[in-house]
């Protein structure tokens, strides 16, 4: 079975929305989760900057400073290729563990 | 690389800390502006963004945990931790520091010294490929080199990229200072291709000056031009007179190449077209590169092939040779020395065990003080794992501040060693003046500091581990929970370092014996009587007439000399373990096929033998009458006839020294001497052939002069006497005989010297871990001894119990030692002449001296037993 796990699916949102939007900071992260997935899901901050600074150690995700749209220093987010790879091997494993738990609940 | 920026991070904690702040405040503040933009007020949206964003600090520590999770984190942590424990108990921490110290310090010094004179004593590049080549006969074994072979074997063989050959040669040296002799190598110049060495000052000779006419040019080895030259580097270009020739000196070669170690000079050889013909003169010494993939089984091989044809195309001069090639590194230091080395490591490295041992030991002893810590912080939820590394960090930290302690106890020892050895006995050691604390060393302390740590931690550590956590904490610091364990696994760390020492000691023992026996061994000579030096007088100059008459005239000066009881000449000193060891031929007598037949060939004066005590058994001695005119004689030794007239009356009969084709004239034996022991080290028996100097003088000789006084007072006169006759003839190795014979011992003296001093260290060590042991016995058992005393038990009883303890355990100790010991003795005896394994004075000797020494060494914990108030020691817990 394919190990997966919350902080995995946390782990696919993040690299999904940086592979999507380009350089992103975590308040963008925020708010494109939240309004992509029609507002059913909502990330925690607790949990996504823990997310975002592991990813970044493990050499996923680039970081660096600029100024936002309203003239903030914010830290933004890229994918690395190394991060790009984790994503697609983190949609399969996704997939895998979707169809899983569908047939599990059809049979039952 | 993120494991680099995390080890960044924990560096730069606060810059982290700082960034993670503003990144998280950067979140919080574009939350407000978005909620603003919505119609919020400012207040509310603040508040909104506050209550969603949870607490700030644990998010901010969470984060921060994600930029430096790496054990590293925790290592420095422990290691904080760890020099805070150490800090808290000083006495502890200083006496462990110091035994690792010594332990590590010796260990490094003795692998500094063997890897610079065994191990790398040339900085030769692909050591492994250069070889020296010998001719070898079955009868009479390893010989050097005739020209014409070497010549064939450089234009046949395929295995070597490059062969060379050398000669060496005793000159005497003139506008330099003093007239001396010096050792040249002549040598070709592959020699320097082979060694792939480069000069340090000027150039080297290359193949065109090889050649009659243009060879006088001289190449300088490090060691001379340092000793003779003072190290002038304005020496290149100066003109020297060797043997009346002018050579200009070219070059300097470097101190991390001085082979072969007695050479001083090197110069072009330019063998004569004879020479170059000449397969009967084994005089030529032989160095080969091999060509990259070939071992040395081929090349010996190869070479073997040839001198196979060689036997064929030559029978007269090469039938019955074959070949023997070995690594230059197996010749450079001869057997002993690496023996001693070993030896010597092996001892040193048992003293750190001996000291690992204590250490652990000593922590046994805090682990008990330590237990309440231990089960506190796996109460508060630490893992074993955790608690296991922190113990273990904080004995590695123990043993590197021991390491580095080590390098400079370690130095200490080094310069000790360099001190005392003579220099004229450390220019025979290729690598002797490479010796120095290096890279190589360092890391090897690194590695013994590292492993030390461990080997010395672990069973502590893990004994600690081991505790019942409620009724540790129920029972507090001073209760034995588990002590019957602990104090089984202590008593087997103390055994086991008195074993050690015992084995140690009773070695070093052995061998200060058999070193005493070596050096007592010419005792009956009176060797601190004795000067000695040598003559050497060239050849050009000095025919056998002028050699007769200079020892003539040399005698009668040296004899006149007030305060010389004797002086007389011979061409080998007894227990020298040199002499010419000459086949030789019996008139009517064809040499038996396969049958060795050889003897010493001492050319000595008339006075020789009653000098030196040698008995005449038969026959008459050398007298005035014996010289250059009448028939040539000479005295055999007893074992002489023993070996080839057994049962015969040798005297009358004629002998002829030499090979059959050599012009040496035939002797008469004209008596029979007692024996006399030419060798030390030399395991060989041989018998002896005198001649009369006055007949058959050498061009080289040592004289002893003998005196009731002190000898080297007579060094001086002897000088001016001489150069009466001749001041241009150097004086050489002016020493007295003690000197001589001390010189010989002095590898044996320095092993046993150093593993003394290994011994030494390692008693003391287990002095120590008795009693520590003992007090840590009657420290914990305050209570039961105070239960006894109350009971009615006598002082005296607790005395003998705690006494009775310790000698248990040194009992077992000792047992296992002496054990351990034999077999050591049995190694070592095998392995160096003069020690004997089965000596029972020395095993009952240091048994008993390290039972009282153990026993001693418990009395203090014992009296202080004895002495507990009953009273106090139940109230105390």
């Amino acid at each position: 079975m394919p190990k997966t796990d919350l902080q995995g699916t946390l782990d696919l949102l993040v690299l999904k929305t940086l592979a999507h939007n380009g350089a992103l900071h975590g308040y963008g992260i925020v708010q494109h989760i939240q309004s992509a997935s029609n507002e059913l899901l909502s990330v925690e901050e607790g949990s996504l900057y823990p997310a975002l600074h592991r990813m970044e150690q493990s050499g996923w995700i680039d970081a660096e400073w600029a100024l936002t749209d309203t003239n903030r220093r914010a830290k933004y987010y890229k994918l690395t290729a190394r991060g790009r790879k984790q994503l697609q091997q983190a949609e399969e494993r996704f997939d895998q563990l979707v169809k899983g738990v569908r047939a599990v609940l059809r049979y039952a | 690389m993120s494991l680099v920026r995390r080890f960044r991070n924990l560096f730069q904690r606060e810059d982290v800390n700082r960034e993670i702040d503003a990144e998280l405040q950067a979140h919080i503040d574009m939350y407000v502006d978005d909620k603003m933009r919505q119609g919020l007020s400012h207040a509310v949206a603040r508040r909104e963004a506050l209550l969603r964003f949870g607490n700030p600090t644990s998010t901010r520590e969470r984060v921060t945990a994600a930029d430096t999770t790496l054990s590293l984190g925790r290592f420095w942590a422990d290691l904080r931790y760890a020099g805070r424990q150490l800090l808290k108990s000083p006495g502890f921490s200083v006496t462990a520091i110091l035994s690792i110290a010594i332990g590590i310090g010796a260990n490094t010094a003795i692998f500094s010294s063997m890897d610079a004179v065994v191990l790398r004593p040339l900085a030769v590049p692909a050591m492994d490929r250069v070889l020296t080549v010998v001719e070898h006969q079955e009868r009479t074994g390893d010989d050097n080199v005739a020209l014409a072979n070497y010549e064939d074997w450089v234009h046949r063989s395929r295995s070597f990229e490059e062969l060379s050959v050398r000669d060496g040669v005793d000159m005497s040296l003139t506008g330099a200072g003093d007239a001396a002799h010096v050792h040249a190598e002549f040598a070709s110049s592959d020699f320097f291709r082979v060694l792939r060495v480069q000069p340090l000052l000027g150039r080297l000779f290359v193949a065109d000056e090889c050649t009659a006419g243009r060879d006088t040019v001289a190449v300088l080895s490090y060691g001379f031009w340092q000793r003779r030259f003072a190290s002038d580097p304005s020496v290149l270009a100066r003109t020297i007179e060797l043997d009346q020739r002018n050579y200009t000196i070219i070059g300097v070669l470097p101190k991390s190449v001085q082979y072969p170690s007695i050479g001083e000079l090197f110069l072009p050889f330019a063998p004569t077209p004879q020479q170059l013909a000449n397969r009967s003169d084994h005089e030529y010494l032989v160095e080969g590169r091999l060509r990259e993939g070939v071992t040395v089984q081929q090349a010996q091989a190869d070479l073997r092939s040839i001198a196979t044809q060689l036997a064929e195309t030559y029978p007269a001069t090469n039938r019955g040779w074959t070949i023997h090639a070995e690594p230059l590194l197996d010749g450079v230091n001869g057997p002993l020395t690496p023996l001693y080395y070993r030896l010597l490591m092996g001892a040193t490295l048992f003293v750190l065990l001996i000291v690992c041992a204590n250490v652990a030991n000593l922590q046994f002893a805090r682990g008990i003080g330590r237990r309440s810590e231990i089960a506190m912080r796996t109460a508060l939820g630490a893992s074993r794992m955790r608690i296991l590394r922190q113990l273990l960090t904080e004995n590695i930290l123990l043993s590197l501040i021991g390491a580095g302690g080590g390098l400079i106890f370690g130095w200490l020892y080094l310069r000790l060693t360099l001190v005392f050895m003579p220099e004229r006995v450390a220019r025979h050691m290729s690598g002797w003046s490479n010796i120095s604390l290096n890279g190589r060393a360092f890391a090897f302390s690194l590695v013994l500091a590292l492993l030390a740590g461990l080997v010395s931690g672990l069973a502590p550590a893990l004994e600690a581990l081991r505790i019942n956590l409620s009724d540790q904490l129920k029972a507090g610091s001073r209760s034995t929970i588990g002590a019957s364990r602990r104090r089984w696994l202590r008593n087997i760390f103390a055994m086991a370092q008195i074993s050690l020492a015992v084995a140690l000691v009773i070695g070093a023992a052995l061998m200060a014996k058999g070193m005493n026996a070596q050096l007592h061994i010419a005792d009956t000579y009176a060797p601190e009587k004795v000067l000695t030096f040598g003559v050497a007088l060239p050849e050009k100059r000095y025919d056998k007439k002028s050699q007769v008459a200079w020892y003539a005239n040399s005698l009668a000066k040296l004899r006149s000399l007030p305060g010389v009881t004797h002086a007389v000449i011979t061409n080998a000193l007894p227990y020298s373990d040199y002499g010419w060891n000459r086949e030789f031929q019996i008139e009517n007598r064809p040499v038996m096929p396969g049958k060795d037949q050889n003897a010493l060939n001492l050319v000595v004066d008339p006075g020789y033998f009653s000098a030196f005590h040698i008995a005449l058994l038969d026959g008459r001695g050398f007298n005035p009458g014996d010289s250059l005119q009448s028939t040539p004689v000479a005295i055999v030794s007893r074992r002489f006839v023993a070996q080839y007239f057994p049962g015969q009356n040798p005297i009358g009969h004629r002998i002829h020294m030499g090979r059959t084709d050599t012009h040496d004239p035939w002797v008469t034996i004209v008596g029979i001497a007692d024996e006399a022991k030419y060798t030390l080290w030399d395991q060989n028996q041989y018998s002896v052939v005198y001649v009369d100097a006055a007949q058959l003088p050498s061009p080289t000789t040592s004289y002893a002069l003998m005196t009731d006084g002190d000898p080297l007072a007579l060094a001086e006169p002897a000088r001016k006497a001489l150069a009466s006759i001749d001041p241009t003839l150097p004086l050489d190795s002016v020493l007295t005989y003690r000197h001589v014979l001390n010189d010989q011992l002095i590898g044996l003296m320095y092993a046993a010297g150093m593993i003394a001093l290994d011994a030494l260290i390692a008693l003391f060590l287990a002095a120590i871990g008795i009693f520590g042991v003992m007090a840590n016995v009657v420290g914990e058992q305050t209570r039961e001894i105070g239960v006894r005393l109350a009971m009615g038990a006598r002082r005296e009883d607790v005395l003998r119990m705690i006494l009775a303890r310790a000698s248990r355990l040194t009992g077992i100790g000792l047992g296992t030692g002496l054990v351990l010991a034999f077999l050591l003795a049995r190694m070592v005896a095998n392995l160096l002449r003069g020690v004997r394994p089965d000596d029972p004075l020395v095993f009952i000797g240091i048994a008993t001296a390290i039972a009282l020494i153990a026993v001693a060494s418990s009395w203090i914990p014992a009296r202080r037993a004895s002495r507990v108030d009953p009273l106090q020691a139940l109230r105390s817990e």
